[in-house]
């Protein structure tokens, strides 16, 4: 296994296009770094979860009497309980008002919390759910996407569209219907397209749900303090918690602080409604400081990657231009919608990939099933379509006998094309990243077919992503007077490098050195709004907010200064020793600048920025828009590998992967994310898959969930950065968080079909599918 | 009961519950080093050195522990050749399981002074890093090594 990304530090004026070490380095290796699960709290009750043993029914009674017996157990919280205090306010969830904290009168997956212990320590909590006996009346599970769409039995009566989106309210009441959102786009005339083409590719493909598997666990704790509500908590959106939580218990904004330290690791996991809503609306209906922590079995159900179904069609003229390309997307979004209305329209919408295809038709349906629900991981339903329309690509290239490189290079968007949703394409160098992954694994040069039972083949994928628009996001700077900054913001450092890349921004803008600008950790009494930490945005919009506030503090600096030499601010500039006048040649330190101003060691200097974005929303009809995302993501990757045909097992040889992140901010950070995006693509490929048997899930732990560990590493692994500078990009930067990893399953997949002839179109590749491939091509 | 473990070269004297687990009771005593990944022995982010072997402290009766010398990665100090070599080729994103692999790559030196690639996959192999940081993680391990004289 070889890959180069570290160079080290090192400081010449500019920071950024530096790779600076990741900020805290030295802490986390040693392990003395806090996590959220290490900020003190006050001494709290523990929370022990009861949770659902079916997956539809209704709950009939209670039995809480043995749990109460147990010493140390204070209180059982039921749904009832939490309905007396909160009515349907309890209702929480991004898009759709429909999670209950704890589930009230209906269970709708298996492993929902039914009963919550309070105790004075957590194993006693934990041992008291279990002393809980529920009384169910079973109603007809809905426990696939076919099941759901036949529409016999549903898994809640009328459809509650949350406030946050305006274009979901005609939803309202809506009832008989498991199908909780549609989208459509429609341009050209696809059918007519189809018919006259000479070339057409079908596919049914099916990408399972799998589990994020951030090691650090989820916990909360909350508690009161005079006339406002404390929650400490693992999340990725503190700013939205706070919104949510403050309209579940009715409370002014001010009336909520939530504060999170770094997170071990997310991967979309920790976002909106997870343990907040319930640990908020017990401490506050009971006025009692609570915790909760999950262990990992309770993490694997409390919210997963959708699992999606797509049944897909391209075609080609003679000329080998696709022409006309179709599809229908399913996602599985289990019992509570979270965001997948939202994924179900803005993944949906790339799922006939980065073409000029100029008949496109798609419709993406986001549908409730009796499963734990689904929510946001790393791509945000993107890999799963990605999936299909570069499996399928693939068969068309080779349908007319060409190399699916090449089919791919004529076809894919450039700069200025119009896509296939009516958005004109910026800075997504889909061609850069396509080359330079071909030409890392030599894709041109021969190839030995066979080498015993081992079959070797190449593959390539493509990836395109929209960014989350529109947004919001704010940064406040306060500049201290011996020359160090304190940057407030609400994004959380999760491992992707924000307290890094931030502290860059602002160095690079202010002539810092390292380890002068300190990013301090989101809480909502301080840090103000940021729409999420999600979405690979960070790097854009909050490097944006972050960048524009620097900036206005170098003018202010220059202002004070010009007025303290007597001459004009555009004779001065910041340099690293501080403000010089050019036509006086005098030289302020910044120290010296801000002592005189105020006249006293200490004091500090603020400046804020706000970054917001916009789009057009897409029409309801056609779906199109002409601006429906601020940026995009653009990605390749390229596999060689080795399928055992008598074991099923694949061996990769080399797998590159390319992202066009318009400017790498930190180059080293830039390829850990490219290589970290490619080992989980990698994982989903080949092992991650959540497996439910009547809606259990049978493999919720991680005995039995299988990951990729050191030994799965490729041979070879490269990462390559592509720069395309974005036109409104701090310094033309974009993120890179998901981009690694969407393209990863097709190129892999697109290996296997040219090692062994056979397109495998259900994930992961696991050596028993690939087998049973074999055997069927035998026959 | 009362225990004294033995955890990077102090003695600490600690009131434990019965059946507790030595990853409660370092994490009850401040060493955050030590953290639940899944409670099964598969993720290896709780691992220590009891008497210079690994173990899963999510798996391990803290009072079968008196007596022994407890090894955290706090106490490995900043100037360790594992610590620093990891911190040097950037060994880490979100860093919440490193602290285990550092324990592990530890324990691999301490048996062969001059492992290889494979040498090093096959002792880390029951660590888990969900970022992806393997790659750096070997060269971590093996640039540690080789700042061991031959």
């Amino acid at each position: 296994m070889t890959s180069e990304v570290f160079s080290g530090e090192s400081y010449d004026g500019n920071a950024v296009g530096q790779s600076w070490r990741r900020a805290n380095s030295e802490s986390k290796v040693l392990g003395t770094f806090r996590y959220t699960a290490d900020l003190p709290v006050p001494k709290c009750l523990y929370l022990g979860v009861h949770r659902a043993s079916q997956p539809h029914a209704s709950i009939v009674n209670i039995d809480a009497e043995g749990a109460m017996a147990i010493p140390g157990v204070v209180k059982v919280i039921t749904g009832a309980d939490l309905y007396d205090a909160l009515g349907e306010k309890m209702l929480t969830g991004p898009a759709f008002s429909d999670q209950p904290p704890i589930a009230w009168q209906r269970v709708r997956y298996v492993g929902e919390p039914v009963a919550v212990v309070l105790a004075t320590d957590l194993a006693t909590a934990r041992a008291a759910a279990d002393e809980i006996y529920v009384e169910y009346q079973d109603m007809a599970p809905v426990l696939d996407i076919d099941a759901a769409l036949e529409g016999h039995d549903y898994v809640h009566d009328e459809l509650r569209p949350s406030v946050v989106f305006q274009d979901l309210r005609q939803l309202m009441g809506k009832r008989n219907t498991n199908i909780n959102y549609e989208y459509n786009l429609n341009r050209g005339d696809s059918e007519h397209a189809h018919k006259t083409a000479a070339t057409t590719v079908n596919g049914e493909f099916w990408t399972p749900p799998t589990s994020h598997v951030a090691i650090e666990l989820f916990s909360a704790s909350a508690w009161t303090e005079e006339t406002h509500l404390e929650l400490v908590s693992t999340t990725q959106t503190p700013s939205y918690v706070r919104q949510a939580i403050a309209t579940m218990l009715n409370l002014r904004l001010n009336q909520v602080r939530v504060r999170t330290l770094g997170l071990g690791g997310s991967f979309g996991s920790k976002m909106y409604d997870r343990l907040e809503p319930l640990v908020a609306a017990i401490a506050w209906t009971q006025k009692l400081p609570v915790r909760l922590e999950l262990t990992r079995e309770e993490t694997f159900v409390l919210t997963t990657r959708h699992g999606v179904a797509v049944s897909s069609r391209m075609s080609a003229d003679s000329d080998g231009n696709i022409v006309a390309a179709t599809a229908d997307v399913r996602y599985d979004t289990g019992a509570y919608a979270d965001i997948g209305p939202r994924i179900a329209a803005k993944s949906g919408m790339v799922a006939c990939g980065p073409y000029r295809i100029e008949n496109a038709k798609i419709r993406s349906r986001c549908i409730y099933t009796n499963k734990p629900s689904a929510g946001p991981f790393r791509g945000f339903g993107v890999p799963q379509v990605t999936w299909s329309h570069e499996s399928l690509i693939d068969d068309l290239a080779r349908e007319l006998g060409e190399d699916p490189a090449g089919f791919r290079k004529r076809n894919l968007l450039r700069e200025g094309d119009v896509a296939p949703i009516g958005t004109v394409m910026h800075s997504a160098d889909f061609i850069g990243c396509l080359d330079a992954v071909t030409e890392a694994i030599g894709w041109n040069e021969p190839l030995e077919r066979r080498e015993g039972d081992w079959k070797w083949g190449r593959g390539v994928a493509v990836g395109i992503k929209a960014v989350l628009t529109p947004t919001v996001s704010n940064a406040v700077l306060q500049l201290n007077q011996d020359a160090s900054a304190t940057l407030l913001i609400s994004t959380v450092e999760m491992g992707q490098g924000s307290d890094t890349i931030m502290a860059q921004i602002v160095a690079d803008v202010l002539n810092l050195g390292p380890e002068r600008v300190r990013v301090v950790n989101p809480d909502t009494d301080v840090t103000p709004y940021d729409t999420i930490t999600a979405g690979s945005r960070s790097t854009y919009h909050t490097g944006n907010a972050v960048k524009m506030a620097a900036e206005t503090m170098r003018d202010k600096l220059i202002e004070i200064a010009a007025k303290q030499m007597g001459v004009s601010p555009s004779d001065c500039k910041l340099t690293a020793g501080g403000v010089l006048s050019s036509s006086s040649q005098r030289l302020i330190s910044l120290e010296d600048l801000i002592m005189s101003e105020f006249g006293a060691a200490g004091t500090t200097m603020t400046a804020e920025a706000n970054f917001t974005t916009e789009w057009i929303p897409y029409d309801k009809e056609t779906g199109q828009s002409t601006k429906i995302t601020e940026h995009w993501f653009a990605g390749a990757a390229a596999a060689e590998l080795a399928v055992d045909a008598r074991t099923g097992r694949i061996r990769i040889r080399h797998l590159a992967v390319a992202g066009d992140v318009g400017r790498a901010i930190n180059p080293a950070l830039v390829k850990q994310q490219l290589i970290g995006g490619a080992i989980m693509g990698m994982g989903h490929a080949l092992f991650d898959e959540i497996v439910f048997d009547n809606g259990q899930m049978v493999n919720g732990t991680l005995l039995d969930y299988q990951l990729p560990s050191i030994k799965d590493m490729p041979e070879k692994l490269t990462p390559i950065i592509v720069e395309n500078p974005h036109r409104t990009g701090p310094f033309g930067a974009k993120g890179v968080g998901e981009t690694g990893l969407i393209p990863i399953a097709p190129a892999i997949a697109n290996a296997v079909r040219d090692a062994i002839g056979i397109r495998i179109t259900t994930l992961p590749l696991t050596p028993e599918r690939v087998l049973t491939a074999l055997a069927n091509q035998g026959k | 009961m009362n225990l004294t473990l033995n955890i990077n070269g102090t003695a600490h004297s600690v009131d434990i519950v019965e059946g507790e687990l030595l990853l409660d009771v370092l994490r009850r005593l401040g060493f955050t080093s030590v953290r639940e990944g899944c409670g099964v022995g598969a993720c290896g982010s709780c691992t220590v050195l009891v008497d210079g072997h690994s173990v899963s402290s999510c798996l391990t009766l803290s009072s079968r522990c008196a007596g022994t010398e407890i090894q955290t990665s706090e106490g490995l100090g900043k100037d360790n050749p594992v610590v620093r070599a990891f911190v040097a080729e950037g060994a880490l994103q979100c860093g919440y399981c490193i602290p285990g692999f550092v324990m592990m790559a530890t324990e691999l030196l301490s048996e062969n002074l001059h492992p290889d690639e494979k040498d090093v996959a096959d002792h880390l192999e029951g660590n888990i890093c969900r970022c992806g940081t393997y790659p750096e993680i070997v060269k971590a391990v093996l640039a540690a090594a080789s700042g061991i004289p031959k």
